[in-house]
């Protein structure tokens, strides 16, 4: 089936091409079409950034040096199109003439329609002469897609996935009316990696990385959207409608329909879906320069406040995922009623008992309404059970046999609006003292968010580091104190309800004392254990930990040890504050014990004062350092 | 040189990572009440969100995976009501909600009948979903029933 397909592919793209080669060299005897080619190539329109927003085209000035990001020969008309607007301008016009109108749905007119639309646009007078084309796909398409409004979507962090820990976006598109306050039916469009379902999450971000992937944009209803991040991944969904105009809304549909199938390079950390989207809006939107903000990186987050600072959005609408309502529902609740949930989730008969019926009517709907939302939590966890089926049948009878029955508005605060959040890099100027010697370290991280820095807009204990790099400078030398590729830190309090392992990896250079100077190091160290919530803002964790470490100084190629780490973090309304105590035991009988104390100052949102002070003992010597720092945080 | 960076910095971000892709489930349509989409944990670790899983639904798809019949046009209320049966049945026995409106307009139901066709579901609760192993079918068939035998709403029953 699948070797048919390509053949067909190839077929068509043999076609398309050989056709456009001899495009580019007849001169037409079509008039009309002769008048446009002429006066487009006079005020050379290829230069228009319209034209080379919607092909994709990156760099310039002259038209040799720009590149389509484009990676499907199908989508040009020229054969140097991917290369060359200036031609692909020459080729479209001609194609868009083209008489052979044997198969309408692949005419030019109907492939190209948004390039079309806009040349028709420009040019109201022409196109008398081209064929004309009914494009019966595109119209059924159309008639779904409904083109009045557009949200941007922003589903937050997940941190157990590596995918998908900075966040994502996506755009939906909805009818002017929104189907009465439902946007369920919306159309969501999303840009994508084209994975297998056989890769996993390993080969995923590897692959991803390399440009091994394609992507291509999907476009479904929202409600499956709904479905994968609010309840199957447990992730806030962020909505932010914005005021692109009816006019500006149908370019984005009419893209769309062009960019069908189309497949783009796909880069994990640049080239990704919030980089796509944002090429949307331009397209939308000519005059936005959003995409030229990001180089390196285009962290979702990031790209969500490039759009408000263009002034983009119109509002905000909050859709907290399964595990967030539970929780904000148990908050309303005292211990004993909290506890009456659990077992009611586990025996729906307990709701004729006593310690059920004696509550007041408005706690027990908030009661009967939090253990149905626990028993649908557990099912999408371990899947589908008699007695989870039996109890939340149970339970929905009974909420639908109480009278008025409503429940509880989940409404957000301020401080969790994640684009209100520091921004995603880091630089940091330390002074520090180490056994006496003093020296100045500069600290630049690209991305995302530690612990300890300033936990508006992020989620609580979630800290996601990928690549930092530390330069430290004494009286004597200057050297790489410390280089790590990734650094993932996840405590996640435990409760009645909910049971998550706390874990933590990260890996890259350091410098270790090894036969009594530094040396650069590199290790691998990872931990799991569990963490508990002592009172609100505060938590405490202990994990096993275990460390590979490879440095020229050892006998053996790498090290292994292992260790302990436990800590209390503290966020307090100025700061974070974050004690650890942790040791390891290396295999050669070498051990390191320490006890740090981290104090984070919040001075805005993107300015930060960091104290830190930390004692040491490595087999038979003792340490003691202290830093403080400057951060400041930027895109 | 960006592409290197970048390559070398994530090598490590997998080794956190062992799951495998979530499966696609079947249609879903002769699933029981609270089936939900999801197997045994399928999301922890995986991919869903940058990626996207073979099939390649460009047009509107009719529903789950499973029930994408290519070339079929728009969401059926069929095929919308088994994807969001779950959800469905929750607004059901509340009387109101997202997944309600959005099955009432699959069903084709007028914006001036949609309040009604929700009472009418809030209180017929019991007879549309007589128990946990309800089919999607069985649902649509009982929605059909209760609009045919209800003189507002018998223009919208098939």
């Amino acid at each position: 089936m699948h070797i048919i397909k390509i053949s067909w592919l190839y077929a068509i793209i043999i076609l398309v091409a050989s056709f456009q080669i001899k495009a580019n060299e007849t001169p037409t005897n079509n008039t009309e079409l002769q008048q446009l080619i002429d006066i487009t190539s006079k005020t050379e329109l290829w230069k228009n950034v319209e034209w080379l927003n919607l092909l994709h085209y990156q760099g310039g000035p002259a038209s040799t040096d720009y590149l389509s990001q484009v990676d499907d020969p199908i989508f040009f008309n020229a054969t140097d199109g991917k290369t060359n607007p200036e031609n692909e301008l020459k080729a479209t016009l001609i194609s868009l003439y083209n008489t052979n109108t044997s198969n309408q749905d692949e005419h030019a007119q109907c492939r190209n329609i948004a390039r079309f639309n806009w040349l028709k646009n420009k040019f109201p007078d022409s196109f008398k002469q081209s064929p004309s084309i009914i494009c019966k796909q595109y119209l059924e398409w159309r008639k779904q897609v409904p083109e009045e409004k557009v949200s941007l979507i922003f589903p937050a962090y997940h941190l157990n996935s590596p995918s998908s820990m900075f966040g994502h976006t996506l755009l939906r598109i909805d009818p002017a009316e929104n189907e009465q306050a439902s946007t369920w039916l919306s159309t969501a469009v999303n840009f994508g990696a084209n994975i297998q379902n056989s890769d996993n999450s390993i080969f995923f971000a590897v692959k991803g990385l390399a440009g091994g992937y394609s992507g291509t944009f999907i476009v479904a209803p929202y409600y499956e959207k709904i479905k994968e991040y609010n309840r199957e991944e447990n992730r806030d969904i962020w909505e932010y409608p914005l005021n692109l105009t009816a006019a500006e809304t149908r370019r984005i549909v009419l893209h769309l329909w062009e960019l069908k199938n189309i497949k783009f390079d796909y880069y994990f950390f640049d080239e990704n879906c919030s980089y796509r989207l944002l090429e949307l809006l331009q397209v939308a939107r000519p005059e936005l320069k959003l995409t030229q903000q990001f180089g390196l990186t285009a962290i979702p987050i990031d790209t969500v406040r490039s759009i408000e600072h263009a002034n983009l959005m119109k509002g905000t609408v909050y859709r907290p995922s399964q595990t967030t309502s539970i929780n904000y529902l148990l908050n309303k609740l005292n211990p004993t009623q909290r506890d009456l949930v659990l077992k009611i989730s586990r025996d729906a008969e307990l709701i004729h008992s006593d310690a059920f019926l004696q509550q007041n009517s408005h706690t027990k709907n908030i009661i009967l309404d939090t253990a149905y939302r626990y028993l649908r939590y557990q099912q999408n966890d371990s899947g589908r059970s008699d007695s989870n089926a039996k109890n939340s049948y149970l339970l929905l009878e009974a909420i639908n046999k109480t009278e008025n029955f409503s429940s509880e508005e989940i409404s957000f605060t301020e401080t969790q609006r994640p684009e209100k959040g520091h921004l995603s890099k880091r630089l940091a100027v330390t002074a520090g003292e180490d056994n006496e010697q003093s020296y100045i370290q500069l600290d630049f991280r690209m991305s995302f968010h530690s612990l300890e820095d300033n936990l508006r807009g992020f989620l609580e204990g979630a800290q996601i580091n990928m690549g930092s790099l530390s330069l430290r400078t004494t009286e004597e030398e200057t050297q790489l104190q410390y280089l790590d590729l990734i650094d993932i830190f996840s405590i996640t309090p435990r409760n009645d309800f909910f049971q998550p392992l706390s874990w933590r990896i990260y890996t890259g250079l350091e410098q270790q004392l090894i036969n009594g100077r530094d040396h650069l190091t590199g290790h691998v160290t990872g931990g799991a254990g569990v963490s508990y919530n002592l009172w609100p803002q505060s938590s405490v964790y202990g994990m096993l930990t275990a460390r590979l470490e490879s440095s020229s100084q050892y006998a053996q190629a790498i090290e292994p040890a292992l260790g302990i780490s436990s800590g209390l973090l503290q966020h307090f309304s100025f700061g974070t504050g974050h004690l650890e105590l942790s040791g390891e035991e290396f295999y050669h009988d070498e051990f390191r014990h320490r006890i740090k104390y981290i104090q984070n100052i919040n001075l805005q949102r993107n300015h930060a004062v960091q104290f830190s002070i930390l004692r040491q003992r490595q087999t038979d010597l003792y340490f003691t350092e202290a830093q403080i720092s400057y951060h400041y945080f930027f895109h | 040189m960006k592409r290197l960076v970048s390559s070398t910095l994530l090598l490590l971000a997998s080794s956190s990572a062992f799951a495998v892709a979530p499966g696609g489930g079947g249609c879903g349509w002769g699933n029981a009440l609270f089936e939900g989409q999801a197997g045994p944990a399928p999301h922890i670790l995986a991919v869903t969100t940058n990626g996207t899983s073979g099939n390649n639904t460009f047009g509107m798809t009719t529903g789950t995976n499973g029930c994408n019949t290519s070339g079929a046009i728009g969401y059926s209320g069929k095929s919308m009501l088994a994807s969001v049966m779950d959800e469905f049945s929750e607004d059901a026995a509340k009387g109101e909600g997202e997944a309600m409106t959005a099955v009432s307009v699959a069903l084709g139901v007028s914006p001036e009948d949609r309040a009604h066709f929700a009472e009418l579901t809030h209180s017929n609760f019991g007879s549309i979903f007589p128990s946990q192993n309800v089919t999607a079918d069985q649902v649509y068939a009982s929605l059909q029933q209760m609009m045919k035998s209800d003189t507002q709403l018998s223009k919208y029953a098939i």
